[in-house]
């Protein structure tokens, strides 16, 4: 009898290993794919420093990125995730320059994102229009704001002390890396262990049961769009630090990478399916790409193309099994 | 011997592990219309899927005609002449009725492959009339009633030339007389050797018109009958492979004296009409009418799902206003919709999901779920309700409807709620899941919960509430004692006679 419930425990365990791997099997062997061959073409590319560096040029698109798979779980879609980014990093470089204080800028930066995030979310749930129209309205405000508060001119000049965010490094370890698996670690507590991730999921899996099960579900909905914007303030800020120096059309693109990073991850835009372990082999996978193919000389132009390609047989691969 | 038109033998199919199938065989002989019944989740929708292409047997023969034949896909089971139609309708709304009959292979010119519109109205035209059927092929499908679309998603899946018909609750929604029509043209068809599988959880209807009966009891075969030669209770016996005591379980307990529910003149901006009625600790209380009498809406009102626009509602005597699902649920209300795929269940999630979702509070500690307290709650749940398979992390959408329907009741279930309010609860399930039901229903009362039942099955009404409310467009027009009541009685004031 014992060893009946041990044998059914151990099946248990291994149907749920099994899957795990089927939802993000087929990316880890596309990643280790991916670095095969960029190590077989470059003598650079499987480096511990290349490596460190890819883990650095991945975290903006994967805080961003994490931010979205909260919205996209219940449903929604945010494109105005790079337009705010370069507007955060306009604000909390003019507040530092303004006040002489990181700290007042890193602030300022994080509460505009909770602003943008929470319009976005206000006008979605309770305004009743689609995500997909009021962020896209929003991504044209953002920029637009931040092209007009700088003239089209970058903000530089600012702290040194400024760039040990984007640019800085602990040991051999790049800071922003490390700030990134903060985040990475933190969603992912969020989402599989409290009751938020159980809301979200329910959420996007079927809105008026969640409704009916008594779940705040016009809350969860705007607190999306919060944690989205709040991280592409993150994302903003990190570029800038990187850069020391706030450009307006910073991020110009980035809502396509990290949306594509999201749903390479697995995660569905009708909602409900999607993991923030998926969205992290989906960042990496698209890091990977950009990196190897930089190492080995394809042209930025080709790149592209590239990208889109490997996109799509990705997705194409994990819908057929 | 009759010829055999259909054979199934040693048919194996299992998910994951579980069998679904365990070495079923089936005979359909020719001219005849054999009943397949058995409980949700006793095999017989997979066993359909099977023969229409859905799923892959694991093992297993199938023989049309004396030939063995493999069915790869649905429309491959088409050209077998294996023709079905399922309880929720395929048909396209914005349609003819003669471009739904011949969706998929209408009839072309041999040039350009452009559509012979004429030619598809003439040979629907024929069709509806050779089963005296007086539906013009050019009314758009959308301005049918819900029997005349049955009917029409009949002869689509008689219009390939199907010699084998299944129909699965082919009378779900349809009125009196268009189930008569459809009875009728079941005869019909049966001249026209067309051969049938009738599958129904109303065993009236298969006394009625099926030649025999074959039942499905856990994934296996549990008898074959002829229909004249049974009664009813062996039938049941059959299905259920236990003696049924009672459909309707005896309530032992009485409502307490203590009201708990009380509502005055409320009224929603949904609801016709305002309503008033209070509601003890321990009581049954139903609330009957036809379908469109307001009753629906009424229960959403009560869970603060719509917004209150007029009235008093007090929950132990306390008078209060629900913003919200998530304030009744505060205050101590449950409720079970009427629509469990649409309102009820995440089903692309998993049974354990769907238990715990609110409710999650019970397996958090200190603002972290525990996934151990977690799946004991799902576990525990499962068990009490008798959830089959008992699989807590199997996706809700491969349960069979009275499993789904136990799901739903087992999400508020592990909150032990004060108030439990049930919109049409026993809806499309068979008589062992429902007597289950009834009989959690009669424990919840007898340990205190104050019960609201809407229904409009008026026999299970007056079968177990202590009370019944009869509602007529939004308005109470009745109120009578359960044990008084009567199933006609109630059908009469539910219309307005």
């Amino acid at each position: 009898m014992e060893n009946e419930t041990e044998k059914n425990d151990r099946s248990a365990f291994v149907s749920k290993f099994l899957r795990l791997l089927k939802g993000e099997l087929g990316l880890i062997l596309i990643l280790v794919a991916l670095m095969v061959v960029f190590s077989l073409m470059s003598p650079y590319f499987f480096t511990s420093r290349n490596l460190l560096n890819i883990t650095r040029q991945v975290s903006i698109t994967l805080i961003v990125a994490i931010g979205m798979t909260f919205v996209i779980l219940t449903g929604e879609i945010d494109l105005s995730v790079g337009s705010s980014a370069a507007l955060v990093g306009v604000a909390t470089a003019a507040v530092l320059n303004a006040t002489g204080s990181i700290f007042l800028g890193l602030i300022a930066g994080l509460i505009l994102g909770v602003g943008i995030g929470l319009a976005n979310g206000v006008l979605t749930v309770y305004g009743r229009v689609q995500s997909f129209i009021v962020t896209l309205a929003m991504m044209g405000i953002a920029r637009g704001a931040a092209l007009v508060w700088t003239g089209g001119k970058p903000i530089s000049r600012l702290p040194v002390d400024f760039a040990i965010m984007g640019a800085g490094y602990l040991g051999p370890v790049p800071v922003s890396t490390i700030i990134a698996a903060g985040v990475f670690i933190l969603a992912f507590f969020v989402l599989n262990r409290t009751k938020h991730g159980v809301y979200v999921k329910s959420i996007g899996a079927n809105r008026e049961a969640a409704r009916l099960s008594a779940i705040p579900v016009r809350k969860y909905r705007v607190l999306a769009f919060v944690i989205s914007g709040l991280m592409s303030a993150l994302g903003g800020i990190l570029i800038t630090s990187k850069l020391l120096s706030a450009q307006p059309t910073a991020a110009e693109g980035l809502e396509m990478n990290v949306i594509a990073a999201v749903i390479l991850g697995g995660a569905s835009l009708s909602g409900g399916v999607g993991t923030v372990l998926g969205t992290l082999l989906g960042a990496m996978v698209i890091g990977v790409i950009d990196n190897g193919m930089n190492l080995v000389g394809v042209s930025s132009f080709f790149q592209q193309i590239v990208k889109g390609v490997i996109i799509l047989v990705a997705v194409l691969a994990k819908r057929s099994d | 011997m009759p010829d055999i038109a259909l054979k199934l033998e040693g048919i194996y199919k299992s998910f994951g592990g579980i069998h679904a199938l365990k070495d079923v065989s089936f005979e359909l002989s020719e001219g005849e219309v054999h009943a397949l019944l058995g409980e949700n989740g006793a095999g017989k929708s997979t066993l359909i899927k099977i023969l229409t292409g859905v799923h892959k047997m694991d093992s297993g023969t199938i023989q049309v005609q004396g030939k063995t034949v493999t069915i790869e896909d649905p429309v491959d089971a088409r050209h077998k002449g294996i023709g079905a139609i399922y309880q929720e309708l395929s048909l396209v709304d914005s349609l003819t009725v003669a471009e739904n009959i011949f969706l998929g292979h209408e009839p072309i010119t041999s040039f350009f492959g452009t559509l012979r519109k004429k030619e598809l109205i003439r040979r629907a035209a024929e069709y509806l009339s050779s089963f005296g059927i007086e539906i013009d092929p050019s009314t758009f499908v959308g301005d049918l009633g819900l029997g005349q679309k049955r009917i029409v998603e009949i002869i689509k899946a008689l219009s390939i030339n199907a010699n084998i018909l299944l129909l699965d609750e082919p009378t779900t929604g349809m009125s009196r007389v268009e189930i008569d029509t459809l009875f009728e043209i079941m005869d019909d068809l049966k001249l026209k050797k067309v051969n049938m599988i009738y599958i129904s959880h109303h065993l009236d209807e298969v006394f009625r018109v099926c030649d025999r009966a074959t039942v499905l009891r856990d994934g296996q075969n549990a008898g074959t009958f002829e229909i004249d030669k049974v009664d009813l209770k062996t039938l049941v016996k059959s299905m259920l492979g236990r003696t049924l005591k009672e459909e309707f379980p005896v309530r032992e307990g009485r409502p307490s004296e203590e009201t708990i529910l009380e509502i005055e003149e409320f009224k929603t901006d949904k609801m016709l009409a305002p309503v008033s009625f209070s509601l003890k600790k321990g009581e049954i209380l139903g609330i009957t009418g036809i379908i469109g009498s307001g009753k629906s809406e009424l229960a959403l009102g009560l869970f603060g799902a719509d917004r209150a626009v007029k009235g008093k509602l007090s929950i132990a005597g306390k008078e209060m206003r629900l913003n919200s699902p998530d304030d009744a649920k505060r205050h101590g209300i449950s409720f079970i919709p009427e629509d469990r795929k649409e309102q009820g269940l995440f089903l692309r999630l998993n049974v354990e999901h769907n238990i715990c979702v609110a409710n999650i509070d019970l397996a958090i500690k200190n603002g972290i779920i525990s996934s151990k307290k977690k799946s004991e709650i799902a576990k525990e749940t499962s068990e009490k309700l008798k959830i089959r398979p008992l699989d807590i992390k199997m996706a809700v959408q491969n349960l069979s409807g009275g499993n789904q329907q136990k799901v739903v009741i087992g999400k508020w279930l592990c909150g032990e709620p004060d108030i439990l309010i049930l919109d049409e609860p026993t809806r499309g399930i068979d008589i062992g899941a429902k007597t289950e039901i009834y009989s959690l229903i009669n424990y919840l009362a007898d340990s205190g919960t104050g019960i609201l039942i809407l229904s409009s099955e008026f026999r299970e009404m007056s079968a177990i509430c202590d009370r019944i409310l009869v509602i007529r467009k939004g308005t109470v027009v009745a109120e009578l004692e359960g044990k008084d009541s009567s199933t006609e009685q109630l059908l009469t004031l539910a219309l307005g006679g």
